[in-house]
């Protein structure tokens, strides 16, 4: 899922910002690698002996939005996938919109899931309920 | 051992008959308790040794290296670690359900999902609990989706 993501919106920023450029596929779906790499490796902030309470959650959810953007923004700089000032803006925006996007889709998941397990609930309710009567 | 499992309609009662050669042996106690529903665990409470059955507790939770057992209204303090009570549950609705919890799937009211990945089960006396991403299939798995 987060390499999918990345490549969506690395794709949409080659399209913004160097439409014309030709970047050969190995290099282009290596560096998607890199970026994919680190992404995975930076959910270690989400690290924790003991379950993480709602509060210290959206604390790791936001140095991990901070770690993403320290790390990924200057090494995008460096392949030349931004440029000028405003440029970042846009590319630190496309991280958070990343970002938000894999929590809005492991949401959506996590609520289908939800969805089957109360119906199983329901139904095995039901079901004592009728072999009590 | 073999294991026979017969599925009957709901018209014939539910049996369960075990063929042993020591009725007295420690697997067929157990047999005999959780086919009863009566399995138990030793809690305390107020200084006063208790036995909880295994169906009336809600949940199991390690706290500051302390356990306790959750039942509709009370709270009990056990001696077992959070692996060793697991261990107990085998074969009961109870299942780990994050870190520091088991919970007894028949207690769940309804899961709803959160932005963290992670599930809130609430309760049928009202209790809110996590259930982690990591344990979510275990209780599918014993629900029967």
């Amino acid at each position: 899922m987060v390499y999918g993501i990345i490549m969506l919106c690395t794709f949409f920023m080659c399209l913004l910002f160097n439409p014309t450029s030709e970047l050969p596929v190995v290099t282009f779906f290596g560096r998607i690698m890199v970026f994919t790499l680190i992404a995975l490796l930076s959910l270690i902030v989400y690290y924790s002996k003991e379950e993480l309470t709602v509060k210290a959650w959206w604390v790791r959810t936001v140095m991990h939005l901070l770690l993403l953007e320290a790390v990924l923004l200057p090494l995008a700089h460096s392949w030349g996938f931004w440029q000028s000032g405003t440029d970042i803006l846009i590319y630190a925006g496309f991280i958070l919109l990343a970002k938000a996007l894999w929590h809005l889709v492991d949401y959506g998941l996590s609520a289908k899931t939800a969805v089957q397990i109360n119906e199983r609930i329901r139904k095995n309710r039901l079901d004592q309920r009728m072999r009590k009567d | 051992m073999k294991v026979t499992v017969e599925q009957v309609n709901q018209e014939r009662e539910e049996e369960l008959i075990v063929r042993c050669h020591d009725p007295s042996e420690a697997w067929v106690e157990a047999v005999r308790e959780t086919a009863s529903g009566q399995r138990t665990v030793c809690g305390w409470r107020e200084d006063t040794l208790h036995r909880v059955k295994l169906s009336e507790i809600f949940y199991f939770e390690v706290v500051d290296d302390r356990s306790f057992l959750y039942t509709q209204s009370e709270v009990f303090e056990a001696k077992e670690k959070l692996y060793e009570f697991e261990r107990l549950c085998a074969g009961s609705a109870l299942f780990r359900c994050s870190k520091s919890m088991v919970l007894n799937a028949e207690k769940i009211d309804y899961v709803r999902p959160s932005l963290s990945g992670r599930f809130e089960a609430v309760l049928s006396n009202g209790e809110k609990v996590v259930v982690s991403r990591k344990y979510v299939s275990d209780l599918k798995r014993m629900l029967g989706v």
